[in-house]
Parts: C-alpha cells; sequence; structure tokens
C-alpha cells in the first residue's frame, strides 16, 4: 500500500459510508444514487450483499421455547428479589414427595419413635442467648451492692442462720 | 427506520436544559428491570437479529440457537449491569441496549467457536459432509449469485466479515458497529471499505 492509498482511504471510507447509508435506506433490490468518485467495485458489493445477505429467522419452535425458558427465568428473578436476595437465584423445586415417601417408610420400620423437632428448640436457643447476652452487659453497667442482690436477699430467707463467711473469720 | 427518542434533560442549578438522544429501547428496558417477566418485549425485538448474527457466525442452525439462548439469558440475568450511554453520534434510532447485547453476542459467539474447537464433535468422516462455519452455501440454500456473493465474504478475516454482517444484515450504523467491535467509529468505516472492496473484485473475477 502507498503513502497516497493510505491517506485516501479515510476519505474514500467516508464516501462508501454515506453511500450505505442511502443504500440501506432504500428499498432492498434498488440501488442508491452515488458519488462520481465511488470505486465501482465497492458499489457493486454493496448492491449485492444488500440484495443476498438476508436476515435468518430461527424456527418458531425454538423461539416459543426459548421464550418459555426466559420467562421462566424472569420468575425465579423476581422471587428471588421479593425475598430480599442479593444476586440472581434459581428456585430449586423441594423433592418433597420422594421426603414424605421416605419418612413414611421409616416410620413404619421404627414405630413409635419420636421424632425431634428441632425449628423451635434452636429459635428459643437463639432468644434465650441474646436475652442471657443482654442480660450480662446489662450486669457490667450496674453492678450490685454487695449483699443487696435478689439472690443475696433469697439466700438469707432460705438460710436465715448463715452468716457471712468474713463474720465467722473464715476470711 | 425508528425515529429517534427525545428527551429534555434539565439540570437541578444553572445547568442549561439541553435535549438529548436517548436509547430507543429505554421504555422497554426500564420495564424488563422492574419486572424481568416483561424482558420478552425485547426479546421478541432482536430474535432475529441475535439469531441471524450468530447464525452467519457459526453456520449451523443448532450452533446459532445454543448461542442464541445463551445471550439472551446473559442478557436477562445482566440486566441491572447495562447502563445507557446514547449519544447523538450514535445516529438516529440508534439503541445502545443493542449495541450491548451484541457484544455479549459477539462474546458468547466467540466461546462457542472456542468450544468447538476443544471438543470437535464429529469425525474426520463426518466431518466431510459437515458444512464448513463459514460457508453457510449449504444450510440456507441461497441461489447461486447469493452463495458467490457469501463465499467472497466468507473468505475475508474475521473482522472485516463480523462488520460486513452487522452492517448488511443487521443493518447497524456505523457508531454501533464500533461499539460492537470495540473500535473507533473511523477504523470501521475504513473496514467496512476495503472489505467490500475486496468482496467486489472478487466478484469482478479481479485479483484483490
Amino acid at each position: 500500500m502507498t503513502f497516497r492509498s493510505r491517506d485516501a482511504a479515510p476519505a474514500d471510507a467516508l464516501l462508501t459510508d454515506r453511500y450505505l447509508e442511502a443504500l440501506l435506506a432504500g428499498d432492498r433490490r434498488g440501488d442508491a444514487p452515488a458519488d462520481s468518485a465511488l470505486d465501482p467495485a465497492v458499489r457493486e458489493a454493496s448492491t449485492r450483499l444488500r440484495r443476498d445477505l438476508v436476515r435468518v429467522h430461527p424456527s418458531f419452535r425454538f423461539e416459543e421455547r426459548l421464550a418459555a425458558r426466559l420467562a421462566e427465568a424472569a420468575r425465579s428473578m423476581r422471587l428471588a428479589a421479593a425475598a430480599g436476595a442479593e444476586g440472581h437465584a434459581a428456585t430449586v423445586p423441594f423433592p418433597l414427595g420422594e421426603l414424605s415417601r421416605r419418612m413414611a417408610e421409616e416410620d413404619e420400620q421404627t414405630p413409635g419413635f419420636p421424632r425431634p423437632l428441632l425449628i423451635g428448640g434452636a429459635i428459643t436457643s437463639a432468644a434465650l442467648s441474646l436475652a442471657g447476652a443482654a442480660f450480662v452487659a446489662w450486669r457490667r453497667t450496674h453492678p450490685p451492692a454487695r449483699g443487696r442482690s435478689p439472690m443475696a436477699r433469697a439466700i438469707r430467707a432460705v438460710h436465715p442462720g448463715r452468716r457471712p463467711a468474713s463474720r465467722i473469720g473464715l476470711v | 427506520m425508528a425515529r429517534p427518542v427525545l428527551g429534555r434533560v434539565s439540570g437541578r442549578t444553572s445547568t442549561p436544559s439541553r435535549v438529548t438522544h436517548l436509547d430507543r429501547d429505554r421504555s422497554l428496558v426500564e420495564a424488563a428491570r422492574r419486572d424481568p417477566e416483561r424482558f420478552e418485549a425485547l426479546y421478541r425485538r432482536y430474535l432475529a437479529q441475535v439469531y441471524s448474527y450468530a447464525y452467519y457466525e457459526l453456520g449451523d442452525h443448532h450452533r446459532a440457537e445454543d448461542a442464541t439462548e445463551r445471550t439472551f439469558l446473559a442478557a436477562l440475568t445482566g440486566l441491572d449491569r447495562f447502563e445507557e450511554r446514547a449519544r447523538p453520534a450514535d445516529g438516529e434510532g440508534a439503541s445502545t441496549f443493542r449495541v450491548w447485547l451484541f457484544q455479549i453476542a459477539r462474546n458468547t459467539v466467540a466461546n462457542e467457536r472456542r468450544a468447538a474447537r476443544r471438543h470437535p464433535t464429529t469425525d474426520l468422516s463426518a466431518a466431510a459432509i459437515v458444512p464448513d462455519p463459514l460457508d453457510v452455501e449449504a444450510g440456507v440454500a441461497l441461489r447461486d449469485e447469493a452463495a458467490a456473493a457469501w463465499r467472497a465474504v466468507g473468505r475475508l478475516p474475521a473482522d472485516r466479515r463480523r462488520a460486513l454482517v452487522l452492517r448488511f444484515v443487521e443493518e447497524m450504523s456505523t457508531a454501533e458497529i464500533a461499539g460492537v467491535l470495540g473500535r473507533s467509529e473511523g477504523a470501521v468505516r475504513v473496514l467496512i471499505h476495503r472489505s467490500l472492496r475486496a468482496v467486489g473484485r472478487e466478484l469482478r473475477g479481479e485479483p484483490r
């Protein structure tokens, strides 16, 4: 390629671009007015490709199958968004029928065996833990007066004769 | 060609109001963001375009279907990441969503090509009857002239062939093609011009 042709390329390309704009805006089988400076080979190739490079449509079956798949994915995304999840999640069907069948089989094999219920216990445990942590935090900021705590009063009520260790000279 | 959508964007303080060229698909994209099931409208609008692009690139209906499916699923799940960057230079009726969608399609097709190279599914005896990916003559059953035109296009380097397909099959503007291919508009214009010159000379029986 010479320096001259390299320099001329953008100008020629612009000319081609203008011609293509007019050609593609018109009828598929028609031509468009072109600048006399336009390369005849470019013009011929353009009209041929305009006529022969057609858009291909997929089969109706494929179109509907993909539409159904996209709708399913969209429903999953909406459910995930409604649940407050971040990102994207897909719903996985829970095998409830299979699980029920296996549980029934186990029940038959071990009649009367108590099935532990974990859910309520876990919630209760968590609540107690939170309450305990809150009480400890509160107690650290509110130290009890010596001997006047409810626990001390309760011990004295149960054992009225008991005296503190300091009074009997042990400490 | 669809009419451009114009919207008035006014500044909050002293910025004067200005007219901005908006994405042709803005309303559909916003609806799909609010409710993913509304993505179907975008899917129906661009299905044939994406499928055509994949088919011209891969030369096989099944592989084109796979690439099309992956493209739309990726677009649906990644719609939140789409940013509208429409400019007046994008031309009338331009859609940056379409550019974004074709960027996904381009990557998907490239992955499909790589996967096909890594995991060939036909043996050598069968390969003789499988059409070449660039030779869509057998699949489309074009007329002789059309087949000759496509053969000339198919012999071009990949970037030139891709640019011609986007220009003539998808009827994209130079700005849109530049967005899809990640090149400047000037580079795309020169690419198309040289591709057409090469195809024209081959159709005339001249050396390229």
